[in-house]
């Protein structure tokens, strides 16, 4: 095996010149490729990270079928027993119950639609710094009698921190329920639609509201920002009790978000294969002219006694080596940049980046430095270099030590 | 005496377009061990198909080839690359050293596929270099020694894996006569010294003038066998 390598590692340097510009075309097509997906999926991750810390978390468990019918009725017990037999899932750090419900918000003589979120503020801060989202008053207590509005509803009712609104809705298994609490905070959600939406109670005052003492209808999971949701998933599907409660991950709550991202990976994905296509030519044509030129040389060696299986396999080591050496090369030069836009993300500039500041989004794309997206990179392309060594394979495999000494 | 390589019957018969080429016609004849043979001709008459068939290069159209009781015409193509490896050394008139190793790599390079260990290989190697007076050269590539020294190295490859016989193609047709006649000095040499059987094709009357046995082929057919 040490000639094989020997050979292999000589024989690529004898054409320095082709050498290296086959490394520097990998070089590129790695650097180019996982620079791209860096970006795309620290974009995508980033969009995620923005709307599941706002609102929904990466997993919510729930009383079986409230997803399809979000009522009061289908709420759950949330209590010690439930808790401790979760919080100890790997990568969980808390559960943040909450309780929502639909009422009529009044104020004077306008009265609108909205819903209503009971919420433990102490928790939610796991999920998201609450107090980046206050324009005005301040972020109530879990005792407190008070409530938060959003900047839409404020707006909407003309309604400031210190004022008084009047609820008026449906509680637990149809009792009515009314109540007038004063503004301690007003919200800004970024999402316009959930800031014309959203009225914030402590969860103990919704409950008492809606007459649903100790029952939540969602249990967000937060989760350790390195954690897999899948496997947080999994064990936590193992712990419940499926038949009496329902677990979803973010993608099965917001559909479309994870629509919207898988369209627009298409396009970056096509690009990477338009990109790998080129480089595949490039090694094919390396791994073509390092064995038509070699073809006698090649002749020689199997009539002085070389088995063919180490023949092809001295072919398949130089077009790996020559990939591995671009491959790495690529890696590390990408790499600093990659962790330096990770940590120092680009600021989309201008109308942009206001639009996606209304709509809820960071303006700002931070590359992901998912070791995944260099691993995939490379096995890509020993995958090419494997394919393209079919051609020797192929020519050794067929190779007559007669007929390849007379093709000189 | 001890017969090395029996042929029987050998024919073998090329097609160029429409019209076919008799290269060997029935062509029967034994080599015995020590024997320094030089198979000659004029271009065209069947030396080097003759030399590749013997070696295992090339296969007949009739007729076997029995090398120490084994039939190689028999033989499956894995087969015949191990026989070859084990029986057979070659000396090609290119030389045809593998240019990316030093002299001495490419003389360990038989060894190595035969799966002998180190520290043998690498004695032989000296030895065989040294024999061939290319002792003080062993590190140099091929690039860097002259085509007479680099025959030298294929003889010492040759040699390495102790085979039944060397099988030299018109091994001084692209030296000089300084090169040509070191070369087959070291030949004679080890012919003599040692026993080994050379069997040669050639057109270079200095080399037919050191032959034991002399081969002449003409269309074909064996026209002539005569001893020195």
């Amino acid at each position: 095996m040490n000639l094989i390598l020997k050979l292999a590692w000589r024989n690529i340097w004898r054409n320095k010149k082709r050498s290296l510009i086959t490394i520097a075309s990998v070089l590129i097509a790695v650097f180019l490729a996982v620079f791209m997906r860096s970006m795309q999926l620290g974009m995508y991750s980033n969009m995620i990270k923005n709307v599941v810390n706002t609102y929904s978390g990466y997993i919510q468990i729930h009383k079986k079928g409230f997803w399809d019918e979000q009522t009061l009725d289908n709420s759950m017990i949330f209590d010690d027993k439930l808790y401790k037999s979760l919080i100890n899932t790997d990568g969980v750090i808390e559960l943040i119950p909450r309780i929502q419900t639909f009422s009529l918000m009044s104020a004077g003589k306008t009265t609108k639609g909205v819903m209503l979120q009971g919420i433990n503020l102490e928790k939610e801060v796991k999920l998201t710094d609450w107090s980046k989202r206050l324009v005005a008053g301040q972020l109530f207590k879990s005792n407190d009698r008070s409530v938060m509005i959003t900047k839409g509803l404020a707006k909407f009712f003309n309604k400031t921190v210190g004022d008084t609104v009047v609820f008026i809705g449906q509680g637990y298994h149809g009792v009515s329920a009314a109540g007038k609490y004063p503004i301690s905070g007003i919200i800004n959600m970024s999402n316009p639609k959930l800031n014309r939406l959203l009225v914030f109670f402590p969860l103990k005052l919704a409950q008492e509201f809606s007459s649903a003492n100790g029952l939540v209808t969602n249990l967000i999971i937060a989760k350790e920002d390195k954690a897999e949701m899948n496997d947080i998933y999994n064990s936590l599907s193992n712990k419940i009790d499926l038949n009496k409660y329902e677990i979803m991950t973010w993608e099965k709550m917001i559909p479309e978000l994870k629509e919207t991202i898988a369209v627009d990976n298409i396009g970056g994905i096509l690009m990477i294969a338009i990109l790998y296509m080129i480089i595949s030519f490039g090694i094919l044509g390396t791994v073509l002219m390092m064995t038509e030129e070699r073809i006698y040389e090649l002749g020689v060696m199997l009539a002085i006694g070389t088995k063919k299986i180490k023949l092809t396999l001295m072919l398949v080591i130089e077009s790996i080596i020559l990939s591995l050496i671009g491959v790495i090369a690529g890696m590390l030069l990408v790499s600093p940049l990659v962790l330096y836009y990770h940590y120092n993300p680009f600021v989309i500039p201008g109308p942009k980046g206001e639009a996606l500041k209304d709509f809820g989004f960071e303006p700002v794309i931070p590359m992901s430095t998912d070791i995944n997206i260099f691993f995939t990179h490379a096995m890509i392309i020993f995958a090419i270099a494997l394919i393209a060594s079919l051609y020797p394979i192929m020519k050794v495999k067929f190779m007559k030590p007669i007929k390849a000494m007379r093709s000189l | 005496m001890n017969t090395v390589i029996k042929t029987e019957h050998l024919s073998k018969i090329y097609n160029q377009g429409e019209i076919e080429v008799k290269a060997l016609n029935d062509v029967s004849c034994e080599f015995h061990k020590g024997e320094f043979t030089a198979i000659v001709g004029p271009s065209g008459s069947g030396k080097t198909t003759f030399l590749n068939i013997i070696g295992g290069l090339d296969s007949p159209n009739t007729g076997k080839v029995v090398i120490d009781n084994t039939d190689i015409t028999k033989l499956k193509s894995g087969e015949l690359i191990d026989f070859r490896l084990h029986n057979i050394g070659f000396i090609f008139q290119a030389y045809n050293l593998i240019p990316v190793l030093t002299a001495k790599e490419n003389v360990e390079f038989i060894m190595l596929l035969q799966g002998i260990d180190k520290e043998y290989r690498e004695k032989r190697t000296k030895e065989l270099l040294k024999e061939v007076g290319l002792g003080k050269m062993m590190d140099r590539r091929p690039t860097q020694l002259s085509g007479g020294q680099q025959q030298r190295v294929a003889v010492a490859r040759a040699l390495a894996s102790k085979p039944r016989f060397i099988l030299a193609d018109e091994p001084t047709a692209n030296l000089d006569s300084k090169s040509t006649a070191q070369l087959l000095d070291i030949m004679a040499k080890l012919n003599e010294e040692e026993g080994i059987t050379f069997i040669f094709s050639t057109h270079d009357q200095r080399v037919i003038d050191r032959a034991k046995r002399i081969l002449v082929l003409e269309d074909g057919k064996i026209v002539e066998d005569k001893k020195m």
